[in-house]
């Protein structure tokens, strides 16, 4: 078991409530991210602990060792703090959200409906490196998300590796690659794109097998990889005449250290009218003690996808 | 369903109230495991007829008291190994059957290395459907040996 001891310094959860938010609008993501290691005061994991259900509570106690507790507890007081910003209704705090797992295992938001209320179309998606957690929020579209550390390397060979679960296309591109560097990054890349896009399906791995589908970006198509960001699509290897087109995705690098790919289904209503960029905003918190918008400044780089990044002071 | 051994045979078995996982405190479980063990031992009639009382003594679960599921050691050994490699865990960590994947730290990534390791470490091909239920060692090994015999058959 873990052990907490409380320092001296306590954060007061009255003084130092959450900013609410409004909901994101249809189009548009809102991504919230935390460095875990910005998180040193015991008395605020403490806080961030009691969020918890006691179900996700036996959860932490059952990783192995104070980092990846520590790691447990700050994914679920980030989803918790995160949907409590908006405010659906007096009712909703972090700690009486309900969670549950649809039949494929994507966890969602078990609403306590209400005779006269309706819950909102709120989608939301996590994911986490050791020292990256993040949680991305859309109102009516799915979504999914993965962050990979940019400095991330495999036990196996790339090309072995792309070859058991990739796509060929995808493995052409990644074998084309003369510098094993840029090749890592490329991979990367790709990963964490094809992992976000199986996420936002919310059907696991078997609903869409990673050699099922290939993604294409930009810099894929024209081998030039220092391009600026271009679209991204995904394309169903059964038929790649048919791109998948409900797809959209943003690809960022992240606090300068990692990669993060969010796929959104596009707005119906959009088709036809081209390509309309979907905004995106971008939060560090440290739920309870400070928020910082950095969407627009160097920790937020979009380098692939269609999106703007929207600044909000 | 979990089965006990007795002096390197099988004594019995006995029903687990939950599966064991890594911090869970031993006491309540070996309390009940050791009423149906105390079955056991009267209906196997082991050689305690001279002692007036029973003592029963249960030893840590990684030495002497060994629940047999499915795999062989063997298996787990080998599965324990490549996800301690992948995973790069220190040696004092603890690595069992019991493990889950998400428990030592595993992300999907990982896992998919893993489950290529032991395609190549076992010669056998994991579909997707496969590898998505694995959650602990245990389970890699159960489903390593399925297909290993899938094989040779």
């Amino acid at each position: 078991m873990m052990k907490i001891h409380c320092y001296e310094r306590n954060f007061c959860v009255s003084s130092c409530s959450l900013v609410p938010k409004p909901l994101p609008p249809r189009m548009e993501t809102h991504f919230w991210y935390i460095l875990p290691d910005e998180v040193k005061s015991s008395s605020l994991l403490n806080q961030y602990l009691d969020l918890l259900s006691p179900c996700e509570k036996e959860n932490v106690f059952r990783m192995q060792g104070d980092q990846l507790k520590k790691r447990a507890i700050l994914a679920r007081a980030l989803v918790r703090t995160t949907i409590a910003r908006y405010q659906i209704n007096s009712q909703v705090s972090p700690r009486s959200l309900k969670f549950r797992k649809n039949i494929h295992g994507k966890p969602e938001v078990e609403w306590q409906l209400d005779e006269d209320w309706r819950p909102p179309p709120l989608h939301f998606n996590i994911s986490h490196t050791s020292s990256l957690i993040a949680c991305g929020v859309t109102v009516d579209s799915l979504i999914g998300i993965d962050v990979e550390e940019k400095q991330r390397t495999i036990k196996n060979n790339i090309l072995s590796f792309a070859q058991r679960y990739f796509s060929r296309h995808e493995v052409e591109l990644l074998t084309s690659i003369p510098d094993t560097e840029v090749q890592r990054q490329e991979f990367i890349k790709l990963w964490t794109l094809k992992e976000a896009y199986v996420k936002a399906l919310g059907r696991g791995f078997s609903g869409a097998p990673f050699k099922t589908f290939t993604i294409r970006y930009g810099a894929a198509i024209s081998g030039n990889f220092n391009s600026e960001a271009s679209e991204i699509v995904v394309e169903s290897s059964d038929d790649p005449t048919n791109l998948t087109s409900n797809w959209e995705f943003t690809l960022l690098e992240l606090a300068g250290s990692h990669y993060a790919a969010i796929c959104t289904e596009k707005d119906n209503a959009c088709e036809g009218k081209g390509n309309v960029p979907r905004k995106l905003t971008v939060w560090k918190t440290i739920p309870f003690v400070e928020d910082e918008c950095v969407s627009g400044t160097g920790a937020v780089v979009i380098i692939g996808g269609l999106t703007e990044s929207e600044v909000i002071t | 369903m979990s089965s006990i051994m007795l002096n390197g045979k099988l004594g019995g078995f006995f029903k687990g109230g939950r599966r064991l996982g890594q911090s869970d405190p031993m006491s309540p479980y070996t309390f009940i495991s050791s009423l149906d063990i105390t079955r056991i031992f009267s209906l196997k009639s082991v050689s305690i007829s001279n002692k007036k009382s029973l003592s029963l003594r249960l030893w840590p679960l990684q030495s002497r008291f060994r629940v047999h599921c499915a795999a062989k050691p063997d298996t787990v050994e080998k599965v324990c190994k490549i996800v301690r490699k992948q995973l790069a865990l220190p040696e004092d960590s603890s690595v069992t059957g019991e493990s889950k994947f998400v428990a030592l730290g595993a992300d999907s990534l990982d896992t998919f290395e893993i489950v290529m390791a032991l395609e190549e470490e076992f010669g056998i091909s994991v579909e997707e459907e496969s590898a998505q239920s694995i959650t602990t060692v245990q389970d890699a090994a159960d489903l390593i040996e399925k297909l290993v015999e899938k094989n040779g058959a």
